[in-house]
C-alpha cells in the first residue's frame, strides 16, 4: 500500500507563461480512496503522468512512501511504475491478435517478471473480473469485457496504487458501473490505493475524497459524504 | 516477446510482405548476378578441363578456344597436315587427335575426329560403340537421335544458309556419356570421312599443294588394306571404308588439333614449340582466364547496378520505417505505461524489422539461386555447356553482410521507439 506526498510541484511546458501543474502540498494516505476532477486542460492528465512517473518532474517532490521518484533516472521511473503501479485508462491499450490472459501478462512478460505465480494469478484475476475465458482473443470482446482485461493487466503484480484514467468514460452506463464496482472492490481487496480520474459523477460519489482541478492547481479537496466504507 | 512480435506481424501482415518482397527481389537481384557468373566460369572451366592443349593455325587463340572447346561455328584458318603428323611422332604426346568443324546436321555441330578422341573425351560409351567405317557417327549426350539413326550432313548450319551434302550419310553407332560441355550436343564422325565429304571445295580453297597432299592421302590410304580402293576415285565417300588414323605429312589442312600431353612440364614445351609463326599453342584454360578478365569488369558492373537496387530498397525501407513507427507511437507508449522497460521496446522493434529483413534476405537467395538455375538451364540447353550453379563460401560472407547491414538499419527505429517519452505518446 502506497502513499503519496506531493511538494512544490510546478510542471511547465515550454511556450506557456502559466504551469500546467503546480501543487504545493497534497498527501494522499495509504489505502485511501480519491477522485480527481476537473474540466478537461485542467491538468487532471498532466498529474496522471507526473504520478505515475510517465513524465519527468523538474521541479518538486513525488514521494510514494517517502521515495522520491522525482529523482529517479527514466529506467529506474519505468522499473518503479512495473512494480508499484497499476494503470488503467480510458482506451484500454489492449493488444489485437492475443488473448486475454496474453494481454494481461504482456508487460510482465516483457520486464521478465512472468513466474509461473504470476502467471497462476493472471488466470485467477481474470475469474475475479469475471472472465472465464482466458484464451479468447482480445479484439472479439465487448469494451466492458476488454476494460475489465485492462483491470485485470493493472492488478497482475499487486500495486500498491491504482491509477485509473476516465476508466468508464468509453463504456455504457452499466458496464461502467460494473467497472467501477471491480475497481472498489478489488483496491479494498488487495489493499492498493485507488486513485480515479473521472468525469462520471457515480463513479466519484462512491470515493472518500475528491480533488478538483482548475487551470494546473487543486481549487478544491473535500471528503465525500455518504461514501461508501 | 516473440508471441507479441508474430501478433504484430500478422496484424501488419500487407505491410510485412512488401517489405519482405522487397528485401527478396534486391537480394536475389545480387545473387544471381553472382551465381550466374560464377556458373558461367566453372561450367567453360570445366568444359576445357578435358582439353590440355589446343593447336591450330596463326590466329585467334580465343576464337580457337571457342570453335574446339565450345564448338562454336567459325572459319577457322587451315594449317598443314604434317603438324599432325609430327605431332603423333612426338614422344611427349600421348596422344593427339585432329577435329574438323564446319558440318551441322538439326542444329548439332558435327565434329570430325578420331577414334581415340571419341573413346576418351566422356571415359566411355552409354551405348552402341565407336565408328570404325567412314559412314559411322557418335553422338554426345545430349543429341535427340537413336542408334541407328541417319544423319545427313549439312553445310554450314541452317541459320547460315547451309546446303546438305549428298555424298555421305553417317549411321549413329554409339552414344557418349555425359560430359557437360558442349560437346554434349556435337556428332562425332570420323574426320577422314569429313576431308573426303569436302574433297572438291577444300581443293579450290587450299592452295595446289594441300590439294596434292589430299590425292596423296587417297593413293597412301589404299596400302591400308581393305576395301578401299573405292574411296579412291575422285572423293567420292564411302560409307564403308576402314579409318586409317596413322598421320603423315600428306594429311590434309587442319583447323586444330587436341593433344594429349604426357606430362605437365611435356605441356609447356609443346606449347612453347608450337608457337611459332605458322601455329599457335593454346591451354583453354588460360586463354578463358584471360577472356573472364575482361568478363570480370561487366560483372563488376553488374553487382554494382545490383548494389544499387540494394541501396534504393533499403533507403526506402528506412522511410517505411520511421513512419511506421510513428504510427505505432501510442501503442509503445502504452507498452511503456504498463511496465514494459524500454529495453523490451527497443527488442521488440529491433527483432520485427530484422526478422523481416532476414526472411526477405532468405528467400532472395532461395529466388536468386532458382534465377541462376533457369537461365542455366538455358544456356545448357542452347550451348550444352553445363552450368554448375551453387553457393560458395563467400555468399554466406554476403549474407552476413545483408544481414549485418539489416541489424543496422533495424537499430535506427528501435532507436527512435527507444527515445520517444511515453507520456507524449500517449497524448497524441
Amino acid at each position: 500500500m502506497l502513499g503519496l506526498e506531493i511538494k512544490h510541484l510546478s510542471v511547465r511546458f515550454s511556450g506557456l507563461s502559466a504551469p500546467a501543474l503546480a501543487i504545493e502540498n497534497l498527501s494522499i494516505a495509504a489505502g485511501s480512496r480519491v477522485a480527481v476532477t476537473g474540466a478537461s486542460g485542467s491538468g487532471k492528465s498532466t498529474f496522471v503522468n507526473i504520478i505515475t512517473g510517465l513524465e519527468r518532474v523538474r521541479e518538486g517532490c513525488i514521494s510514494w512512501n517517502s521515495e522520491d521518484i522525482a529523482g529517479f533516472s527514466e529506467s529506474r521511473r519505468d522499473r518503479f511504475r512495473a512494480a508499484n503501479i497499476g494503470l488503467v485508462m480510458q482506451e484500454f491499450h489492449l493488444f489485437p491478435g492475443l488473448s486475454a490472459v496474453e494481454n494481461v501478462l504482456l508487460p510482465a512478460r516483457l520486464a521478465h517478471a512472468a513466474t509461473s505465480a504470476i502467471i497462476a494469478r493472471a488466470h485467477d484475476l481474470l475469474d475475479v473480473v469475471g472472465l472465464n475465458r482466458a484464451g479468447q482473443k482480445i479484439e472479439t470482446m465487448s469494451r466492458g469485457e476488454m476494460q475489465r482485461v485492462a483491470i485485470a493487466r493493472a492488478l497482475l503484480r499487486k500495486p500498491g496504487v491504482i491509477v485509473a484514467d476516465e476508466p468508464t468514460a468509453s463504456l455504457d452506463a452499466e458496464s461502467g458501473d460494473a467497472v467501477g464496482d471491480l475497481l472498489l472492490d478489488l483496491a479494498v481487496a488487495e489493499g492498493s490505493t485507488l486513485i480515479v480520474v473521472s468525469h462520471d459523477s457515480r463513479l466519484v460519489g462512491r470515493l472518500d475524497r475528491r480533488l478538483t482541478f482548475r487551470s494546473g492547481c487543486i481549487i478544491d479537496d473535500s471528503a465525500i459524504k455518504g461514501a461508501a466504507a | 516477446m516473440i508471441r507479441f512480435i508474430l501478433a504484430d506481424l500478422r496484424r501488419l501482415w500487407a505491410g510485412s510482405i512488401v517489405v519482405v518482397l522487397l528485401v527478396a527481389l534486391a537480394t536475389a537481384l545480387g545473387v544471381s548476378v553472382i551465381l550466374q557468373e560464377r556458373a558461367l566460369r566453372l561450367g567453360s572451366a570445366r568444359a576445357a578441363d578435358k582439353f590440355d592443349l589446343v593447336i591450330g593455325a596463326g590466329g585467334s587463340e580465343t576464337q580457337l578456344v571457342l570453335s574446339s572447346v565450345f564448338l562454336q561455328p567459325s572459319a577457322l584458318p587451315l594449317m598443314s597436315g604434317d603438324v599432325l603428323a609430327k605431332l603423333a611422332a612426338d614422344p611427349r604426346v600421348e596422344w593427339v587427335a585432329p577435329v574438323g568443324f564446319g558440318d551441322s546436321f538439326s542444329g548439332y555441330p558435327i565434329v570430325g575426329t578420331t577414334r581415340t578422341l571419341t573413346e576418351t573425351i566422356s571415359g566411355g560409351f552409354s551405348e552402341g560403340q565407336v565408328f570404325v567405317s567412314e559412314g559411322e557417327a557418335v553422338i554426345g549426350s545430349n543429341v535427340d537421335l537413336a542408334i541407328g539413326g541417319e544423319i545427313k550432313p549439312m553445310h554450314g548450319t541452317i541459320e547460315t544458309g547451309g546446303h546438305t551434302h549428298t555424298e555421305l550419310a553417317y549411321h549413329v553407332t554409339g552414344r557418349l556419356q555425359p560430359t557437360g560441355t558442349a560437346w554434349d550436343r556435337a556428332i562425332l564422325v570420323p574426320i577422314q570421312a569429313v576431308w573426303h565429304i569436302h574433297g572438291l571445295e577444300a581443293a579450290e580453297e587450299r592452295d595446289h599443294d594441300d590439294h596434292a597432299a589430299e590425292a596423296g592421302d587417297h593413293e597412301e590410304s589404299v596400302h591400308a588394306e581393305g576395301a578401299h580402293e573405292d574411296a579412291d576415285h575422285d572423293a567420292e565417300p564411302d560409307p564403308h571404308a576402314g579409318l586409317n588414323e596413322n598421320w603423315t605429312a600428306e594429311t590434309p589442312g587442319l583447323p586444330a588439333i587436341l593433344v594429349k600431353p604426357k606430362t605437365i612440364a611435356d605441356a609447356y614445351k609443346l606449347r612453347q614449340d608450337y608457337r611459332n609463326g605458322a601455329t599457335i599453342a593454346v591451354f583453354p584454360g588460360e586463354v578463358l582466364t584471360n577472356l573472364y578478365a575482361t568478363l570480370g569488369d561487366a560483372k563488376q558492373i553488374l553487382v554494382a547496378v545490383a548494389s544499387g537496387a540494394q541501396v534504393l530498397v533499403a533507403a526506402s525501407l528506412i522511410l517505411v520505417t520511421v513512419i511506421h513507427i510513428g504510427q505505432r507511437r501510442r501503442q509503445i507508449g502504452a507498452l511503456r505505461a504498463f511496465g514494459a522497460p524500454r529495453g523490451a521496446i527497443f527488442g521488440i522493434v529491433w527483432l520485427e524489422f530484422f526478422i523481416l529483413v532476414a526472411v526477405g534476405v532468405g528467400l532472395g537467395f532461395t529466388l536468386g539461386y532458382g534465377a541462376a538455375l533457369i537461365l542455366s538451364g538455358f544456356f545448357s540447353q542452347s550451348s550444352g555447356v553445363n552450368l554448375p550453379v551453387g553457393f560458395a563460401r563467400e555468399d554466406g560472407m554476403l549474407a552476413v553482410i545483408l544481414l549485418a547491414f539489416a541489424a543496422g538499419l533495424a537499430a535506427l527505429p528501435a532507436v527512435l521507439a527507444y527515445r520517444q517519452s511515453p507520456a507524449q505518446a500517449l497524448r497524441v
